[in-house]
């Protein structure tokens, strides 16, 4: 595999529905009701219930776990949470597509940006993984 | 009750280790909808971002700290960051211990980084997690 700057990564699109907010506020623990109550998100002002911000994050970095062949590799992984991912209550759910470019290899490590949209807004903002580079 | 600079520096433990299981990892990467074949089976490891359900539980040591005065429903998470020593692992028995690093107030918010680092129980590095808050004390 052929780690440069400027190669592109394959981009992935998730979908998140409401049962997989549930879901993941089960496995991790976070059951903070703007994850699940419509009620609580609009009286915190929120458009909606919203995505957890970790799910988002989770979901990012898949685009670089699964082009490394060992998770081992990944050194660092940092995000900024800039715009709430909106989950609608249907079956449609809301899409979010993330996508990643090689910035700079240097020193046995690959610095990798990556885009996270939904809509057409960027929900993570300096969403960035480190990763070993064998 | 306020938050300011003096508190920087704060540490607090989780108040239990927290003994990974090789099934809550597939149920976490079932959750994030991740069919990676590292995160199942006897060697699994788990998914990045597991590290985090670690760090909270330290960082319920922080909201219990009647001092700070934090209330979960008032605070939105702005950032996080992880650096890796290596994967966290079915059979880990690991220890969080989380720390303030920064605090910054812009009118009724307060901007607060801490630092999780875990370890195993005898205190070999696994992993630090570093989380930016904004705390709305809506007090004006």
């Amino acid at each position: 595999m052929v780690i440069e700057v400027g190669t592109e990564l394959p981009p992935l699109t998730v979908t998140f529905r409401r049962d997989d907010l549930v879901r993941y506020a089960g496995a991790s623990g976070d059951f903070n009701p703007i994850h699940w109550s419509d009620r609580m998100a609009g009286a915190l002002g929120l458009p909606g219930v919203i995505a957890h911000g970790m799910l988002t994050m989770a979901s990012a970095v898949r685009v670089v776990t699964d082009w490394i062949s060992d998770p081992a590799d990944l050194i660092e992984y940092g995000v900024r949470f800039t715009k709430p991912v909106v989950v609608p209550d249907d079956d449609k759910g809301v899409n979010v597509t993330f996508s990643a470019k090689v910035d700079k290899v240097a020193d046995g490590r690959a610095e990798i940006d990556i885009t996270a949209v939904a809509g057409e807004e960027k929900v993570l903002g300096r969403a960035r993984a480190v990763v070993r580079v064998r | 009750m306020t938050i300011d600079a003096t508190m920087v520096g704060r540490s607090y433990a989780a108040a239990e280790s927290y003994q990974v299981g090789r099934e809550k990892i597939r149920e976490f990467a079932d959750a994030i909808g991740d069919p990676n074949p590292a995160y199942r089976g006897d060697d699994a490891v788990a998914p990045p971002t597991f590290a985090f359900m670690l760090g909270s539980r330290a960082l319920e040591q922080l909201l219990n700290d009647e001092e700070l005065g934090l209330r979960l429903d008032r605070i939105v998470h702005g950032a996080q960051k992880f650096s890796y020593t290596r994967p966290i692992k079915a059979g880990d028995d690991i220890a969080a211990t989380a720390t303030i690093t920064t605090v910054r107030k812009a009118g009724d918010v307060e901007v607060i980084m801490y630092e999780t680092a875990l370890t195993t129980v005898d205190g070999d590095p696994i992993a630090t997690s570093t989380s930016t808050i904004s705390h709305n004390r809506g007090e004006s």
